[in-house]
């Protein structure tokens, strides 16, 4: 059996960490399975570089250095206290101090040229899984076990030059792990690779963007045929709802692949749908597990699941710090073009819209934004819109969350909604707006933001989440 | 529309307690809803999002002598610059005043920042204006923002858009006119008889003037105006060195008397023709330029319905204020029209 697994930054953060995430390898390791690793940054390191190219472009030199002189300290204070043996450390340490070198000199070289392009930002945060890869590859050895240490390129993810967001060739990237990674696994080598970061064709360094670790992960995953993706992370699992709002929540033990993507969009996890794809296609079964807890069996992601009798809705979720914008009018009825020229005055201003709803008399468009886009969102429209006849009034209200139930049980099940509805409606609590795709998978709704936690625990409650995990 | 207001003195409160008045009008008859998100003055600035209150602002001015003690959302210690760069705001009200004369700072910074960062601007300051107004048209093209300033001229009196809009299709010939409200109202006392002095010192107590009158009776500001209206009206690309001036100094009471006996008076006249000057000149009684008092008049001659002449007050508080509203108006409608292109 061959698994992949990943660890998250929230799950590598000091000498326990690693030396947690070392004995979770060797076990699987020593229970016969092959071993892929792959690391995200130390947590909080790729903030710390993006705050450091800030210095770097502004010229504030003492504190680019001073941050460079943490993020050393931050790595060789693992290696100080975890490492034992003297000669895996030093060779650890001086590998390190290479990468602060050329970590110096790259910000060096931003400071100088008060530039910071998509390119040269791409490598700068690279060195963030380049350190911890490194760290975990030194607590490897100290156990003895055999290893070999990969940047994402060097394990052959090659990527198109889109900086900040690359796109993997796929194929290509498939061809080329599999050559450069499965001879190690015939010989029982465990391959480390950094997570987040590839390279271009012609080697330079490019970044995955949202998903980054996980993406590597899933990745590796299909293109060795692997048997399972673990994510190692500090929670347990997907969960039926946040527990800091139902108690009762229970961590979900198999979810689809769609279902899993729905919660993700909507922050259950924070992780990318982007990054989950390559192990959908391939058919490989992805699985959240808590690297504090090992011996919970987490929350499978399937391709297919069976759905159980009775089990309808999957988990509720609560969407925070958004506003609706309502825009009316009756000069919108029967006018073709009026949503697009809504949508386009909000997409050229880079706003993105969460949901959307209109009726069949088409006197509204009712849109949720997000919070940090609202002023600008409603501005914008108000400004394009108002005052020409076609929309009489664009408003806006902050005081709204959006509550959403997810289930692949849903589909084709009658009176979901009536459900959903009525356990909101007994607790006294106002629908404002409604959405629904023909998919069926997710029915998202607004209410009034102090109503939220009250409706989150309503559905929980009506739909028996806390019981039937 | 979210605002930001960089200085805060008359026409700045001025700005505000209108937008307070007419806020309903605003947005039933032009569709034009606005909120002021950032206000800036010498002791800070008072920033909000969700727009500030109108009444605060004015009130936190009156009893603290800054924005930025303004509960909750002032800040002090900041830089101008940095509001105007990081607020989101679609337009800057550059109203600064008491900018210097040799660099137009702070309100040239104040405009090249909104520009650069993608911000439309409204102005009535003509210092940066006349030192450097063909850069700044060059940098709001380049960046696809509007660069507006009907108060410059004028004030409440829209001389900058009659000259471009209502006169469009003609090829404007010149511009003659009395631009100056406060040299015109000395003139028009020393032609009742009294010293240039007196007159001055009558101009001071009315509040007409600065305590330092020179802008106005060395015929700078006058210069001032003919710049802006040479490039916007007539598209000359002309600064402040392109324009010969000379004031009212030294013009006795005797030569206007005497001139009003043959029917003649003496104007501060600006004149845009081959050459752009500054000049006391004498004009017959009948002349439509022959206003008194503090009135501003402007005659445009175009080549096929030759001459016509706009007349009205040409200062105030309130009046300039009046015309940031008009070109925030006209910013929205250009960008209505941007939206369907």
């Amino acid at each position: 059996m061959l698994v992949v697994m990943k660890f998250g930054g929230s799950v590598l953060r000091g000498t326990e960490d690693f030396k947690r995430a070392s004995f979770i390898i060797e076990k699987t390791f020593s229970e016969g399975k092959k071993v892929v690793v792959v690391a995200s940054a130390l947590k909080g390191v790729t903030d710390k570089l993006i705050t450091l190219s800030n210095h770097a472009l502004k010229r504030n030199s003492n504190l680019k250095n001073k941050l460079i002189q943490e993020l050393e300290t931050q790595h060789t204070e693992i290696t100080e206290r975890g490492l034992t043996k003297k000669e895996i450390r030093e060779e650890i340490n001086n590998k390190l101090k290479t990468l602060i070198n050329d970590l110096q000199k790259v910000a060096s070289g931003i400071y100088f040229l008060g530039e910071l392009t998509p390119r040269s930002k791409d490598y700068l945060m690279s060195f963030g899984e380049r350190m911890s890869t490194l760290l975990l590859h030194g607590f490897l050895k100290e156990k003895g076990l055999k290893t070999k240490l990969f940047t994402g390129w060097e394990a052959g993810i090659i990527t198109d030059s889109n900086f900040g967001e690359a796109n993997p060739l796929i194929n290509l990237t498939k061809y080329n792990v599999k050559r450069n990674l499965q001879p190690l696994l015939e010989k029982g080598e465990i391959p480390v690779v950094a997570g987040f970061i590839a390279a271009t064709q012609e080697g330079e360094i490019t970044t995955l963007g949202r998903g980054g670790s996980d993406f590597t992960a899933t990745l590796l995953g299909c293109s060795l045929e692997a048997d399972e993706i673990w994510l190692w992370t500090d929670v347990n699992g997907l969960m039926t709802a946040d527990p800091a709002i139902v108690p009762s929540a229970k961590t979900i033990r198999e979810i689809s692949f769609l279902e899993a993507t729905e919660m993700a969009v909507l922050g259950a996890k924070k992780m990318h749908p982007k990054a989950l794809e390559p192990a959908l296609k391939a058919n490989i079964p992805v699985r959240i597990k808590n690297a504090f807890k090992p011996e919970e069996p987490g929350t499978l992601i399937l391709k297919k699941r069976k759905i159980r009798r009775g089990e309808i809705v999957k988990a509720v979720t609560l969407i925070r710090n958004v506003g609706l914008i309502n825009v009316k009018g009756p000069g919108m009825i029967g006018k073709p073009g009026t949503a697009a020229k809504i949508f386009n005055s909000l997409g050229r201003n880079k706003i993105n819209i969460l949901m959307i709803s209109q009726s069949v008399s088409e006197l509204n468009i009712s849109m949720v934004i997000p919070e940090k886009d609202f002023e600008k969102a409603l501005s914008t429209l108000q400004l394009n819109f108002l005052g020409e006849g076609l929309i009489q009034d664009v408003a806006g209200d902050k005081n709204i969350c959006v509550v959403a139930v997810v289930g692949e049980g849903m589909k084709g099940t009658p009176g979901v909604a009536a459900r959903v509805f009525k356990a909101v409606a007994q607790k006294g609590i106002n629908v404002i707006m409604i959405a629904q795709g023909s998919s069926e998978l997710n029915i998202s709704f607004v209410i009034e933001e102090k109503m939220g936690e009250k409706a989150v625990k309503a559905l929980h409650e009506e739909f028996s989440l806390g019981k039937i995990q | 529309m979210r605002l930001i207001i960089a200085g805060f003195g008359a026409v700045g409160q001025s700005l505000v307690s209108l937008l307070k008045n007419r806020m309903n009008w605003l947005r039933e008859k032009y569709g034009l809803p606005i909120k002021v998100v950032a206000v800036i003055d010498r002791g800070g600035a008072a920033i909000e999002k969700e727009g500030l209150n109108p009444e605060k602002l004015i009130k936190t001015k009156k009893i603290k002598g800054t924005v930025a003690s303004y509960p909750e959302k002032g800040v002090k210690e900041v830089l101008c610059q940095e509001v105007i760069e990081e607020t989101e705001a679609e337009v800057v009200v550059e109203v600064t005043s008491a900018n210097d004369l040799s660099t137009g700072e702070p309100g040239f910074s104040n405009i090249t920042t909104a520009l650069k960062t993608g911000k439309n601007v409204v102005t009535t300051n003509k210092v940066p204006l006349v030192l450097a107004l063909p850069a700044l048209m060059d940098l709001a093209e380049h960046n696809s923002v509007l660069l507006r300033f009907s108060g410059t001229v004028g004030g409440g009196t829209p001389i900058l858009n009659f000259g471009k809009e209502c006169l469009q299709g003609e090829k404007i010939i010149s511009i003659k006119g009395v631009l100056n409200g406060t040299t015109n109202f000395i003139l028009t006392e020393m032609e009742k008889g009294e010293s240039f002095h007196n007159a001055l010192l009558k101009a001071k107590k009315l509040g007409y003037c600065e305590e330092n009158p020179s802008l106005d009776i060395d015929g700078l500001d006058t210069a001032f105006k003919l710049v802006i209206l040479a490039n916007w009206v007539m598209d000359k690309e002309v600064t402040l060195k392109n324009v010969k001036i000379k004031g009212i100094r030294g013009i006795e009471k005797e030569e206007l008397t005497e001139n009003l006996k043959k029917g003649y008076t003496i104007k501060l006249i600006g004149s845009i023709e081959e050459k752009i000057e500054v000049k006391p000149s004498k004009i017959s009684l009948n002349n439509p330029l022959n206003v008194k008092g503090v009135l501003n008049a402007v005659m445009f001659k175009s080549e096929i319905s030759g001459n016509k002449t706009i007349i009205g007050p040409g200062s105030g508080g309130l009046a300039t204020a009046n015309s940031v509203i008009r070109d925030l108006i006209s910013i929205k409608r250009e960008l209505m029209m941007r939206m369907v292109r």
